[in-house]
């Protein structure tokens, strides 16, 4: 049974990075209608800046805030980074074009994937480049049979706590509110006083960032980085998305979390060699049952 | 205002397109101290202008950068030391690189631009499935190929390809091997063996089976795991935990150095503590540097001779000039073993008088007395190289390897 558990525990881990990477696809889809093929790549960029905090100065942020404060730092640094890098991409690759209808702008959106993925490899260079082992904290928590890191729970904890947090700020403020009226219908929001460029602003500074947090979260649990790493998690994060229903943000969270659990489970009792046709079989199922995913694309009821 | 916006994006667009497709095409755009890869001459004519051209096919960028940039490295110093001995039938040696970022499909391209290119003998690649469809079509514009990290048993087996050759030895030698050490000398009574599914990875696992399948027949030994892991995850713990409650003696390791540092050092934290075994291509400094040394402490791995461990004339001599320049040691045995490519080639181009293809490949079958880094270049008929020993090296909590007795 506690294999069982663990196993549970270690497709929750996964889960959280997919869930987290699939709220900013959904979150700009459902504003914008525009699937954001660079998301991934600003997830890696992520994973780049918070390893220039840790690496910087031979550890000079471990070194002063400690290891814990110095995760919190470069957590922060890709945080506020990215969430620049996402107005930006905005500003530059997609308002320019968004009137130009849907096509224009995923063409623009797989530019900057590619734009994005070449710059990270022409800074950074194209080998693997590795989280600082000090960096890192070494604690093992054991629970019975179950072990799990002390960064791994950590990692979990706050995953679940950004999901929530961006859950009550879409579905329970009065912005949010705002978000969710732009997404059903952005002429009518419009017209009753929703001002449609600041909810783009807040999707393309959130969504993003989220996806940074959870680079530097990869790159802190797992310790290996590298410029194309993007294209793995932005699959994997997009097939949540659509299997939670795209344009939704609780659909995104489940998603992501149900994917990763499957993915685990199948792994650890079936094959680890067949996880991914599973997954896509599971997905296609959905589809061919829900359409619109588990939970569903939100749509005006038209009277 | 809207115009320029438009010039901006489309600016943006275009230089996103050119970064695209420029990098995996141009390697010569990494910066490279070397004249050799900057001047192309504008007429590739091999035989006439005072230069031979020899590709070199190697994965400058994509998982396996540091391979390719190590073997670009190696046939460079490789190059310069046959250029000053006074290059090849009186012609200096020219290296011309092109990027296979490794994986199958810009594998093809870069061939396709070798051979455009009009070059008659080719260094390629690292991988053996990215060697394959390269291969291919090397074999049928008649360019002779030499493969420098590709390992797998098909290659050679599956069919004749009369132009390829590899200085790498081959795989079923290297599961044999690890047959007799996991059973004989290491006692192991519950193996359990990952692999990723490609040409690889998956043919080393599955001699793996055979050749342990008298011990497994005699009830000396079984094999309590079998199974693939998804290479580019990052991700193992299912995989890990299923392993752990199997509790085997010694976990075998058969793909690559990215997910194998990975592996181990997801295993050591999940509180496995069994002998670890890499296959050939996981040690290298990547490797180090991904787990860690805690983690890779007392590992194993099966390898041919690394390259701090050669000891011919030749080898030392390389090893120095390619210290002088770089400053370290290849990072792996892959990277000389290119080095060894040309030296094959130039070595054959001599005894045929030419760059013919054909004369070329006759050539190489029958070499008797060309000396290399790595000892003898000798080919069999179907292009494998001949007596490649197999060692065990252990790593230290420093990082460092050493002979395992």
């Amino acid at each position: 049974m506690s294999v069982f558990f663990e196993q549970l525990l270690n497709g929750l881990t996964i889960g959280s990075f997919y869930a987290l990477v699939a709220l900013g696809y959904s979150m700009v889809y459902g504003v914008m209608k525009l699937i954001n093929f660079a998301h991934g790549d600003l997830f890696t960029l992520g994973s780049y800046l918070g390893y220039t905090v840790l690496v910087v100065g031979a550890g000079w942020v471990t070194a002063n805030f400690g290891v814990w404060g110095g995760m919190a730092v470069a957590m922060l640094a890709a945080f506020l980074g990215i969430a620049v890098a996402g107005i930006l991409l905005e500003r530059i690759a997609y308002r320019p074009v968004y009137k130009a209808g849907r096509l224009p702008l995923v063409v623009s959106a797989l530019g900057m994937s590619i734009f994005i993925q070449n710059g990270i490899m022409a800074i950074w260079g194209p080998r693997f480049q590795a989280y600082p082992m000090t960096a890192v904290p070494k604690e093992i928590i054991t629970i019975g049979d179950i072990r799990i890191t002390a960064l791994q729970l950590f990692i979990l904890l706050l995953a679940l706590a950004l999901m929530g947090l961006i859950y009550w700020l879409v579905e329970k403020t009065t912005f949010g509110a705002a978000v969710r009226a732009a997404a059903l219908d952005k002429d009518t929001a419009t017209l009753m006083g929703i001002n449609f460029r600041q909810v783009i602003f807040f999707v393309f500074a959130l969504g993003p960032a989220l996806g940074g947090i959870a680079g530097v979260m990869t790159g802190l649990n797992y310790g290996r980085i590298i410029f194309n790493m993007g294209w793995v998690y932005g699959l994997k994060a997009f097939t949540a998305t659509i299997l939670g229903g795209i344009g939704n943000i609780p659909g995104a969270m489940i998603g992501g979390l149900l994917l990763g659990i499957l993915e685990t489970l199948f792994a650890g009792y079936v094959s680890s060699a067949w996880k991914d046709v599973f997954i896509f079989m599971v997905l296609i199922l959905v589809l061919i049952w829900r359409p619109t995913g588990l939970i569903g694309e939100k749509t005006a009821e038209k009277v | 205002m809207k115009r320029i916006l438009l010039v901006v994006l489309s600016a943006v667009l275009v230089l996103s397109l050119l970064a695209g497709c420029a990098s995996p095409a141009t390697p010569t755009a990494t910066p490279s101290p070397t004249a050799t890869s900057a001047t192309p001459t504008p007429t590739p004519t091999p035989t006439g202008g005072g230069v031979i051209q020899i590709g070199l096919q190697a994965p400058i960028t994509g998982n396996f950068a540091a391979e390719g940039q190590w073997a670009k490295q190696c046939v460079e110093v490789a190059a310069a030391l046959i250029n000053a001995k006074g290059g090849v039938l009186g012609k200096q040696v020219e290296i011309v690189v092109a990027d296979d970022a490794s994986n199958p499909k810009d594998s093809a391209l870069a061939a396709q631009k070798l051979i455009s290119q009009g070059l008659k003998e080719v260094i390629a690649s690292y991988g053996s499935s990215v060697t394959a469809p390269a291969a291919d079509l090397y074999d049928k514009n008649q360019v002779v190929s030499v493969g420098y990290g590709c390992t797998a048993v098909s290659l050679t087996m599956d069919k004749l390809r009369p132009y390829f050759f590899r200085t790498a030895g081959r795989d079923d030698t290297q599961s044999e091997f690890f047959a007799k050490l996991a059973v004989e000398k290491l006692g192991a009574k519950k193996i359990a063996i990952m692999h990723d599914n490609q040409d690889y990875g998956k043919g080393v696992a599955e001699d793996a089976m055979k050749y342990l399948k008298p011990y497994v027949d005699a009830g000396t030994t079984e094999v309590v795991y079998y199974d693939a892991i998804t290479p580019g995850e990052n991700d193992y713990s299912a995989a890990i935990t299923k392993i752990k409650q199997l509790n085997p003696d010694l976990l075998f390791f058969t793909a690559y150095y990215p997910e194998a540092g990975l592996i181990i050092k997801q295993a050591r934290q999940a509180g496995i503590t069994c002998t670890f075994v890499g296959n050939n291509s996981v040690p290298t400094p990547e490797f180090v540097k991904i787990a860690g040394n805690d983690a890779i402490k007392g590992a194993l791995m099966l390898n041919e001779p690394m390259p701090q461990f050669l000891t011919y004339a030749e080898s030392t001599q390389f090893l120095n000039a390619y210290k002088a320049k770089y400053n370290e040691i290849p990072g792996s045995i892959w990277a000389v073993y290119a080095a060894d490519a040309l030296n094959a080639l130039c070595a054959a181009i001599t005894k045929a008088g030419g760059t013919d293809p054909d004369k070329v490949a006759a050539a190489m079958r029958t070499m008797t007395d060309a000396k290399g880094i790595t000892g003898s270049l000798l080919f069999t008929e179907r292009g494998d190289r001949k007596d490649i020993p197999y060692y065990t090296y252990i790593y230290d909590d420093k990082g460092e390897l050493a002979l395992y007795k």
